[in-house]
């Protein structure tokens, strides 16, 4: 038997035909329904427990607009902003999405957020005060609005400290009180225990060191507000604690990263640290293994230099189809007292005042010991420095990075000190 | 049926009227609708996936771009400043050619160890094969680089058997001294793949070979020297070139091991994880696309070198033997 000529011939416009259709499959978009439902996205980065709250608050706005569903994810900080440039490029940004203080220019000049103080996503922003709002405005216009506010706070192991016969921290205390405190529980425990996790290498504790001598970390125009000379000062007191162990050692400061299972103090090894008192999360005793106490930063100068910070913002996408009902959410999620009871103190003290004196009635435990600490040094506190320049992420990376030269002793801290300068001036010039 | 299947050669080779090559492209040439019908998925995808975007890549590697506004043209100014103006560039080139100078010989002894041994084991060797070979399998993963990190941080199984021994580091993964090498052992330790191409090609090897080196009396050593490796020179070209281009491109375990940043101190910050960084954390779309050609250029670079030098030491049977 032949074959005949061609038996499976097929026809090269059909062929184009397939490759054609499955090139334009990758390319399709969904859509809405069309009876007047929509579906909005909201991401936000935190932990399961702020999710758990998260997800309660949503569940309440959906029962109040019956016709819109949300859907929201979250992950951590870092991740969260990696994924978020991508889908914004991609053209699938979610319609909500939390904003961080120290992106909020990198995104509102870039017309990347939708204006919340006119248009279509206009959000009423009765009941925030006038310092919180300025962290989320660009020039004039508001990009970004506070849901809550917090601010920078030092806590401690007191047991731990009184065992070890440290003094512990009052209202005036100076950083050599701390230093000989830290040192008393480092020399207490046989240095089992460091007293206080290396700070050197955190942008933020050095931005209120810098405060407390009347310099800012940014200027208004969007430069740096200090020098190499001041970065080596700051260096040189954070190795000289680090060399005679009241800090943690470098081995245990490069791996902190801000996440609560990477913290020093959550693995006995460290026994206080600086943080933001939004980081006193309803488990946190049961998660760390021990109670903390807060305390304000210590100072030498009668500065305290600490600020209310707008810690986590929401803003609404430039692109999203549904301004409307994402600007429903995000007020819904900022000014409703049943949303702020769900919420608590998951995103730090609310920004909204009627939210926040319902809220601070019903807390205990460790969101409990943040709403007092922050009510006490409410009065003293500065109003939050417009939001910083861009490339300010990256330069706040660069910190913690050249500092590990440092404590690894692989360079001197005057040439680290001019690496880091040289590399934030780059980062924030481009 | 019999007479079917021995009518078919004759069959073949029948007209003499069809110019032989005439028939051979009517036989594979002459029915490209079909080739690309078969083909369209694979075709959509490179195209989609591969060269569309590598296109746009080398669009944007002439360009400033931040992923939110549209691409500025700059020229070769990413290129330049990759040379001139970025220190941290230079050190992620330098970690990445310790990487991959340390662990691609590193992975190919350990493949080419096991595959010798499994070469001779008689039973349960596709037990042992597949056991071995595992590691490839989840190697790969986030997961397991994890795990990865666990074990080699401070207060690990490693760190913990080594205090037991009096010896502190302090965990490997935290050290800037030995942070790379745990790295490169979660890359040595995947060297399944190329184990079992080392021993596809053992099992080639003429066993004659070996019965005649035996019989001149060479020593396991010099049998080793003058039969195996010789005649294993192909696969073992085949496998350098594959694991030295992986190298280059590892990832994953440098992105999880060091919690993709890098560090401590710079000391991981492999190529493609400062390209990532520069692309998604710092916005600078068109200069991790500068990073990302540069990249492809030099594995270029240094396969073609790779091939220049097989024609003295890689052996192909058949070939006139020098």
């Amino acid at each position: 038997m032949r074959l005949r000529k061609h038996p499976y011939r097929v026809p090269r416009v059909l062929a184009v035909t397939v490759i054609g259709a499955l090139l334009a499959a990758g390319c399709g978009g969904g859509g809405d329904g069309e009876d007047g439902r929509v579906t909005i996205r909201f991401d936000y980065w935190g932990s399961t427990e702020r999710a758990q709250a998260t997800n309660d608050a949503i569940a309440l706005f959906e029962q109040a607009n019956p016709a819109i569903t949300v859907e929201s994810s979250f992950s951590d900080f870092g991740g969260y902003f990696q994924k978020l440039a991508t889908q914004i490029a991609g053209g699938s940004a979610p319609d909500v999405l939390q904003m961080d203080y120290s992106y909020v220019r990198e995104y509102g000049d870039r017309g990347v957020l939708a204006q919340l103080d006119s248009g279509e996503a206009q959000v009423q922003t009765s009941g925030l005060s006038r310092q919180l709002l300025t962290g989320g405005s660009v020039g004039d216009k508001l990009f970004a609005i506070p849901i809550a506010q917090n601010t920078q706070m030092f806590s401690y192991d007191a047991a731990q400290w009184k065992q070890a016969g440290a003094t512990t921290p009052a209202d005036t205390w100076t950083w050599d009180d701390l230093r000989a405190a830290a040192q008393a529980v480092t020399d207490g425990t046989g240095a089992k225990v460091h007293g206080l996790n290396d700070f050197g290498g955190v942008l933020d504790w050095f931005e209120v060191w810098l405060r407390q001598q009347g310099k800012q970390l940014y200027t208004e125009d969007g430069r740096l507000g200090y020098t190499a000379a001041d970065v080596t000062a700051w260096w040189q007191m954070s190795d000289s604690w680090r060399r005679t162990g009241a800090v943690t050692p470098a081995e245990t400061t490069t791996k902190i990263d801000g996440t609560q299972e990477n913290d020093p103090v959550a693995q006995k090894l460290s026994s206080a640290t600086f943080g933001y008192d939004s980081g006193f999360t309803p488990k946190l005793w049961e998660q760390y293994g021990r109670e903390l106490t807060a305390a304000s930063f210590p100072t030498g100068t009668g500065k305290r230099g600490q600020y209310a910070k707008p810690a986590m913002m929401l803003s609404v996408a430039q692109r999203s189809q549904h301004k409307q009902a994402a600007a429903k959410l995000v007020d819904f999620l900022i000014h409703d007292t049943g949303a702020g009871t769900a919420l608590g103190m998951s995103r730090g003290l609310p920004a909204d005042e009627q939210v926040r004196k319902l809220v601070g009635a019903t807390l205990q435990g460790p969101p409990q010991a943040a709403y007092e600490y922050e009510q006490k040094v409410i009065a003293g506190l500065d109003a939050a420095p417009p939001p910083p320049p861009k490339g300010a992420g990256e330069a706040k990376v660069a910190f913690q990075r050249v500092y590990d030269d440092v404590i690894f002793e692989r360079a001197t801290i005057e040439a680290s000190a001019a690496k880091f300068i040289s590399e934030a001036e780059r980062a924030i010039a481009s | 049926m019999t007479q079917q299947t021995l009518a078919r050669p004759a069959a073949a080779s029948e007209p003499p009227t069809d110019p032989g090559h005439r028939r051979r492209r009517h036989r594979y040439g002459e029915r490209p609708g079909l080739a690309y019908l078969f083909l369209s998925p694979w075709i959509a995808g490179a195209l989609v996936l591969t060269i569309g975007p590598m296109l746009a890549s080398l669009y944007l590697s002439f360009t400033d771009y931040d992923l939110f506004t549209s691409p500025q043209w700059v020229g070769l100014a990413n290129y330049r400043r990759l040379f001139d103006d970025d220190p941290r560039f230079l050190t992620s080139v330098g970690v990445t050619l310790r990487y991959v100078l340390i662990s691609t010989p590193l992975k190919l002894i350990a493949a080419l160890g096991v595959a010798i041994l499994l070469n001779r084991v008689t039973r349960g060797s596709a037990f042992y094969r597949s056991a071995f070979y595992a590691p490839s399998l989840l190697g790969a993963s986030a997961a397991i680089a994890i795990v990865w990190r666990l074990i080699f941080d401070n207060q690990g199984i490693v760190d913990k058997g080594l205090s037991a021994v009096g010896i502190h580091t302090g965990g490997w993964v935290a050290s800037p001294r030995y942070a790379l090498l745990v790295i490169v052992a979660l890359a040595v330790w995947q060297f399944g793949a190329p184990m079992v191409i080392f021993l596809a090609g053992l099992k080639q090897i003429p066993q004659e070979l070996y019965d005649a080196s035996a019989v001149d009396g060479a020593s396991p050593w010099r049998t080793f020297r003058s039969v195996t490796l010789p005649m294993l020179s192909p696969v073992v070209f085949f496998n350098l070139v594959l694991e030295m281009i992986h190298a280059f491109q590892s990832f994953t375990g440098a992105f999880v091991v060091s919690g993709g940043r890098g560090g401590p101190s710079d000391t991981t910050l492999f190529y493609t994880l400062y390209l990532y960084d520069n692309a998604f954390s710092n916005f600078r779309m068109g200069y991790a696309s500068a990073m990302a050609w540069v990249l492809l250029l030099v594995i270029a670079v240094v396969t073609a070198a790779l091939f220049g030098t097989s024609r003295r030491w890689v052996y192909y049977a058949g070939e006139d033997a020098r």
